[in-house]
């Protein structure tokens, strides 16, 4: 489940933009024929573990920043405490606006939201961790074979019903 | 770009960039989006599914403008 940055086709708000990426920097763009198939779900959302995934780059004070001015990008991602509280994260991306972020990290990362929809039972609980990493990243097909691989494993090791992702 | 990447099931939001979930302190926005994409998670039929949502970043910004006013 993600939210997006997209239109139908009637309604694109940067026509072209795809093609145009992909002609001034050949093998950006991840390329695919198909969706993947549904996965529906088969409890409750009271019921739940739910993660979130961003490309915000929120990480914990202290963790390893992420390399934010490597050529071809950052691959690696790190665990946010689910209960970490907004003073003790912080943003290391270079290619997004963050001025609302800085006064209200729920703009990008909701994780008080998140807590408050738990507290009212409509999630079931959160996952330990949200994942987090940079949208940065040059090599679509070095991205799903080592980034996304890893942090799917990780959502299965951890038990996660539902992984909700936004970028930023 | 969520065309594209093709994703199972999106909700779009016409905002900006950084801004998914809205404004500063806008808590009612936030939790909007959050519910749209878990109610999107439990009513999607079909992979690819993209719903798009009637808000505009022009209202947002306006509600959160009022919204840092009174703080």
């Amino acid at each position: 489940m993600t939210v997006g940055s997209s239109k139908g086709e009637k309604g694109q708000l940067r026509p072209g933009l795809w093609n145009v990426v992909n002609e001034r920097y050949p093998g950006s763009m991840i390329h695919k024929d198909d969706c993947v198939p549904l996965a529906r779900l088969n409890k409750p959302l009271s019921e739940c573990r739910v993660a979130f995934l961003s490309t915000s780059g929120v990480q914990p004070k202290g963790s390893l920043p992420f390399d934010t001015v490597h050529p071809v990008g950052d691959y690696s991602f790190r665990r946010v405490p689910s209960d970490a509280a907004c003073s003790d994260l912080e943003i290391h991306q270079l290619k997004y606006p963050t001025f609302g972020a800085e006064k209200d990290l729920n703009v990008i990362f909701p994780i008080e939201r998140l807590r408050e929809l738990r507290d009212e039972g409509v999630l079931g609980e959160l996952n330990a961790s949200h994942y987090t990493f940079i949208g940065y990243n040059m090599d679509p097909v070095h991205l799903e074979r080592t980034l996304a691989e890893d942090v799917a494993q990780a959502l299965v090791d951890d038990e996660v019903d539902v992984a909700l992702a936004a970028p930023a | 770009m969520t065309e594209h990447a093709k994703p199972p099931r999106a909700v779009f939001l016409p905002f900006m960039m950084g801004h998914l979930f809205g404004v500063p302190f806008h808590e009612s926005l936030q939790r909007t989006v959050l519910m749209e994409m878990l109610s999107l998670l439990e009513q999607a039929t079909d992979s690819g599914t993209i719903r798009d949502l009637d808000l505009t970043w022009a209202q947002a910004r306006r509600e959160g403008k009022a919204i840092l006013a009174e703080r």
